[in-house]
This record gives C-alpha cells, sequence and structure tokens, in this order.
C-alpha cells in the first residue's frame, strides 16, 4: 500500500467515525424534545398539546444539529481537497 | 457484563472502599497518564530521549488536528482537548487490558466530560461576544427569532447527550459484544471483535475530541 492509498483510507475512517455518528444527533434530539413535552404535559395537565408541539420542536433541532455537522463536513472536505488536490 | 473479574475492584474491596468500578478505572487512566507526563518531562532535552519523543509526537497530532479544525483561535483550547482526547483515548483502550474495565463505558465518566465541554462552550462565547451570544440563538431572520430561540436551546441542550450517549453505546456495546463471545467461544473468537474494539476506541477518541472542536468553533464564530 503506497503513501497516497494509506492516506486515503485515514480520510475514510476519519469520515466514517464522524459521519455514522450523526444519527443520533437526530434521535436523541426528538426523544428530548418529546421527553420536555411529555412532563411539561403532566406538569400543566394540558395533554396532548405540549407533546406535540415540543416533539415538532425537537425534531426541527434534530434537523439544526444534522444541518451543521454536515456543513462543517463539507468544508472541512472542501479545504482538504483545495489543499492536496489528486 | 463486563468482565468477570477486576483487580482494581478486588483491592478496593480488600480496603473495604466503596466507590464503583468506573470511578477507579477512570484513577487508574489518570495514573496511566500522570505517570506518561512524568517521564516524558522528568528530562527534557534537545535532542529527545524515547518518552519524550512519543509525548510530542502525540501533543504535534493534537496541535496540528486543532489548527487544521479551529484555525488560529483554537490554541488557547489546546488543553482542554488535548486532556480530554488523551484520556478518552486512555479509556476507551483499557477495555481491551484483561481485568479492565473501561471508565468510558460508564454513562457517568461520559456525561462528566460532555457537560464539561457544554458549559466550556458557553463560557468561551459569553467571554467572546458578552451580551452579543444570544444572536447566536436567534437564526438570520428576526421575525422568526422566538422560534429559533427554542430550536436553537433543543439543540445545544442536546449536544451532551449526544456526545456522552455515542461514547458510551459504542464502549458499551463492544464489552458486552466482547464479553457474549468470549462466553461462546472463548479460544479464538474474540480476536476480531479485539481488532474491532481497537479501531472503535480510536475512532470514538477522535470523534469526541472533533465534535468539542466544532462545538467550541461553533461558539467562536461570528453570529450568522
Amino acid at each position: 500500500m503506497n503513501e497516497q492509498e494509506r492516506e486515503q483510507k485515514r480520510r475514510l475512517y476519519r469520515s466514517l467515525g464522524f459521519l455514522s455518528s450523526i444519527g443520533i444527533s437526530m434521535v436523541a434530539a426528538t426523544l428530548l424534545g418529546l421527553a420536555i413535552g411529555y412532563y411539561l404535559d403532566q406538569w400543566l395537565d394540558t395533554r396532548p398539546i405540549f407533546t406535540i408541539i415540543m416533539l415538532m420542536f425537537g425534531i426541527a433541532a434534530g434537523f439544526r444539529n444534522v444541518y451543521v455537522l454536515t456543513s462543517w463536513e463539507l468544508r472541512r472536505q472542501q479545504k482538504d481537497q483545495d489543499e492536496n488536490p489528486q | 457484563m463486563v468482565h468477570p473479574f477486576m483487580f482494581l475492584e478486588w483491592f478496593a474491596d480488600l480496603i473495604s472502599l466503596h466507590v464503583g468500578p468506573h470511578v477507579l478505572y477512570t484513577w487508574l487512566a489518570m495514573a496511566i497518564l500522570l505517570s506518561g507526563a512524568w517521564l516524558a518531562s522528568r528530562a527534557i532535552s534537545l535532542v529527545p530521549g524515547k518518552m519524550q519523543n512519543f509525548m510530542e509526537a502525540v501533543m504535534t497530532g493534537f496541535d496540528s488536528l486543532i489548527e487544521n479544525v479551529m484555525g488560529k483561535d483554537g490554541k488557547p483550547y489546546f488543553p482542554l482537548i488535548a486532556t480530554i482526547g488523551m484520556f478518552v483515548l486512555v479509556g476507551n483502550l483499557l477495555g481491551l487490558v484483561p481485568s479492565c474495565f473501561p471508565p468510558t463505558a460508564s454513562l457517568n465518566t461520559n456525561a462528566a466530560l460532555a457537560l464539561t465541554v457544554f458549559f466550556m462552550t458557553h463560557y468561551i462565547g459569553i467571554k467572546k461576544h458578552g451580551f452579543h451570544y444570544i444572536q447566536h440563538f436567534m437564526g438570520p431572520i428576526i421575525w422568526l427569532a422566538p422560534l429559533m430561540i427554542i430550536i436553537e436551546i433543543l439543540s445545544h441542550l442536546v449536544r451532551p447527550i449526544s456526545l456522552s450517549l455515542r461514547l458510551f453505546g459504542n464502549m458499551y456495546g463492544k464489552e458486552i459484544v466482547l464479553m457474549i463471545f468470549f462466553a461462546l467461544v472463548p479460544l479464538f473468537l474474540p480476536i476480531p471483535i479485539m481488532f474491532l474494539g481497537v479501531l472503535i476506541s480510536m475512532i470514538q477518541a477522535f470523534v469526541f475530541v472533533l465534535l468539542s472542536m466544532i462545538y467550541i468553533a461553533g461558539s467562536l464564530e461570528e453570529a450568522h
């Protein structure tokens, strides 16, 4: 394996680790929103208004997290390519 | 469900010290790191010895990573990032040593690390931007601000959760799979899982550090 292939492999592992970790940030945000809404409803006795609203907010927050992380990764790949073009 | 025999827990039982295994093995990881640092810096010379050479290589790696991800602004946070990275890496790799328990396979340790990162990002943001830090939460359009604030606060709150859960899930899952395979066929079957464990340990330590850096860099940059 020459130097370039090894570099390629290392980049692959980095991106693999990073991208595979994106999913959980979305799931966790959705569940956090759901939990907050559920307990707000239990506290205020307004079932199911807050559960639905906070679930929506949770999903939006999850997308927001994924957006931030993905745009960052894209920027990094762009920078990588600019520095050492193939 | 982890290793059937843990020497530090046995030792702690002897002196009737009742803390969880994750605390004991956190101390072990700390001891390894501290003694490594002490050995490396004991006799610093221009022509480095073996230990100094190794530690210099590791620190240069962290330095270039921070430079790569955060740019010049990231330099002040080098100690935080490098400490977290070294601790998580050593903690993960402890799981591959017989009769050791990886401290990162406990949610408590990970939550401590993730909460440190969480509070640090906001402290850094407030220190850097002052009151204008709130603009980070408001989004680009002013009449959407009330909506965006809730979404942004939620997405910030979820960061420590996903950080700690990710590391915990990977490490604990590796431990369980390893133990099940060990119970089934103890001879050669666990070896591929242990190779996988090395890979997971490295990748998860890297991801933890990378995400901490992204979060800190995010609170450093100007609001959109």
